[in-house]
């Protein structure tokens, strides 16, 4: 019982830590990033290939974070930049991104699935229950960097600078604020924490190019659940969405779970649009 | 009111296809008979994408929808008495729509669901869908449904003209049928509900029913070619509903040109035999330079790469 509660809280905890990038880029910019999976997924094998050069998990995680969070710069100044008044062109080429990422990878990885060892072997005891260790780890560092995002945005005056380039841009332009900065830093931050995950859940999945979708949907649901704009509703939808499939998982095969809290979202989100945590 | 490829050209682009057989050969009339179908796809999301606005990530549900119908009545597993194809045909095409009708009354009743939010529930509901018949042994699972006889068109069965020809007038009938009406007053109010729907609303026209009645239009004319492939293939597979295909439906329509019908149609013959052509030269560098150009076009080119050179070609016709 106990177990079965920590895993749905590891689940939340991972599902919530995937959707803050996204979160964060839909929410602040109203851009749909269809390739959001697959930067999970580029951080995961930026996991792998390190790993074959013997770099240390910690540094293959940190490494992970910088190179999605740079490569989300690029994306940003290449083809969010130039979609920005067609929200539905913008799903295009990102979905078309998504297409070119996933085809990279296999070119340079080949289509197998690879798997990342675990770089903490050994079992906690919690009371009467022993936990993996590395799965406390990943929860502790997903709490972190989630309560971390929501104090930069709301507590620090670089967070309220990127709140008024996204609440009122032309506003915040004439105050002085470079907007683009803003837009292409958000992109690159929401990358980031794609890469970050991905690094992070990498031991714990089979690593393959096809991972992004398992990703992606998942995430958006919690998203369009919570309430997209605020990043109470990532927690909310996140919560929802995690919580759900990890406690049904216990009853029920994967598939069933998956097609049930899937339905259960987009039921969810036809009767309150506007998302859980919106008035 | 979006410009018109003249007739000419249509037909002229039919009665070539029309020839095919004669100059190319069984094995690519075969090829080509399933690329037409996914022609007829194609024209369904330009018909739903193009010209209603509604960007469905999800079209080939109906698709599949269409195929696995179509699969379970010919094959008898229905009962014996519905095993007709041609009875088969219509209502594979019925159930799509009604599929389609369904998910349009959901997403679009009351406060409407609409745009990005429109695209991401498509999608989920894809995704859903593909995973319940992968794990649905009555319909054969992954394997999907094998053995679905052929179209009776009683001809040989490695005969791949017949069943051309067949889909050709098929394909080419929904084609004008489509033009003909889009060039009406439904494709002007298409139009006005794909670029500015609370006009269109404040002058009296109902969202919701022209919102649910084109994309349930759409989910017919993707089920029946659903349907045809199922026939032709000879079996239903999960792929046919799921994500993939929808993924690869949008690259032909948004590549060709997603408002102009023609534009659509050729996009996906040019993108599958493009694909039969060049993989074998580009190996899996294919996929890659598909997915960049398609990036590209959403970016640089939305209008697609196919729409104007046929608008061109059609203003030097008229003239």
């Amino acid at each position: 019982m106990a177990a079965t509660l920590l895993d749905a809280v590891s689940a939340v905890l991972v599902l919530v830590l995937v959707a803050l990038g996204l979160a964060v880029v839909f929410g602040m910019m109203r851009v749909i990033n269809m390739a959001h999976g697959e930067l999970v997924m580029s951080g995961a094998f930026t996991v792998v290939w390190l790993q074959g050069w013997h770099v240390p998990f910690w540094g293959c995680v940190i490494a992970a974070a910088v190179v999605v969070g740079f490569f989300g710069w690029m994306i940003e100044w290449v083809l969010v930049r130039h979609t920005r008044d067609r929200p539905l062109d913008t799903i295009l080429a990102t979905w078309g991104l998504s297409l070119v990422l996933k085809q990279a990878i296999v070119l340079l990885f080949g289509p197998g699935s690879h798997s990342v060892p675990l770089p903490l072997d050994a079992m906690v005891g919690l009371g009467a229950l022993n936990y993996p260790a590395y799965r406390l780890v990943v929860m502790a560092i997903a709490a972190v960097v989630i309560a971390g995002t929501y104090l930069f945005l709301r507590c620090t005056n670089r967070g309220l600078a990127t709140r008024a380039v996204m609440a009122r841009p032309a506003t915040a332009e004439l105050l002085g604020f470079n907007t683009d900065r803003t837009y292409s830093a958000t992109f690159a931050a929401g990358a980031a924490l794609a890469g970050l995950a991905g690094a992070l859940v990498a031991p714990l999945v089979s690593v393959d190019p096809q991972m992004g979708l398992g990703y992606l949907v998942p995430a958006f649901l919690a998203i369009l659940v919570g309430g997209a704009g605020a990043l109470g509703g990532v927690l909310a939808g996140g919560s929802a969405v995690g919580a759900s499939t990890s406690l049904l998982g216990a009853l029920w095969s994967p598939v069933t779970v998956q097609i049930v809290v899937f339905g259960l979202a987009v039921v969810v989100i036809r009767l309150r649009p506007q998302g859980l945590m919106r008035e | 009111m979006i410009a018109r490829v003249p007739l000419a050209i249509s037909l002229a682009v039919f009665v070539a296809l029309a020839a095919l057989p004669w100059l190319a050969g069984d094995y690519w009339t075969g090829q080509f008979t399933r690329s037409l179908l996914y022609g007829l796809l194609a024209l369904s999301l330009a018909l739903v994408w193009g010209r209603g606005g509604m960007l469905c990530l999800g079209q080939g549900m109906f698709f599949g929808t269409g195929g696995y119908v179509m699969a379970l009545l010919t094959m008898g597993k229905l009962g014996p008495g519905l095993a007709d194809a041609w009875l088969a045909l219509i209502v594979a095409a019925a159930s799509a729509a009604a599929l389609a009708a369904i998910v349009g009354v959901f997403v679009f009743w009351g406060a409407s669901i609409s745009g990005p939010y429109f695209a991401i529930v498509t999608l989920a509901i894809a995704v859903v869908l593909e995973q319940s018949i992968r794990s649905n042994y009555g319909l054969g699972g992954d394997n999907g449904l094998v053995g679905v006889p052929p179209l009776p068109l009683g001809t040989s069965a490695f005969d791949a003209t017949p069943p051309y020809l067949l889909v050709l007038v098929v394909v080419a009938a929904a084609y004008f049928t489509l033009d003909a009406t889009l060039s009406r007053r439904i494709g002007l109010v298409l139009d006005a509900l794909r670029v500015n729907p609370n006009r269109l609303a404040y002058l009296g026209y109902s969202l919701f029913a022209w919102r649910v009645a084109t994309f349930a239009a759409g989910g017919a004319l993707a089920g029946l070619a659903g349907a045809l492939f199922v026939a032709v293939d000879g079996f239903a597979s999960p792929t046919l509903i799921g994500f993939g295909l929808s993924a690869e439906a949008l690259i032909w329509v948004a590549l060709g040109g997603r408002t102009v019908l023609m534009a659509a149609l050729l996009g996906a013959l040019a993108v599958r035999h493009g694909e039969a052509l060049l993989a074998a030269w580009l190996g899996d560098w294919w996929l890659l330079a598909l997915g960049s150009v398609f990036v590209l076009v959403a970016v640089a080119a939305p209008a697609g790469l196919l729409a104007a050179p046929l608008l061109w070609l059609g203003a030097r016709v008229r003239r």
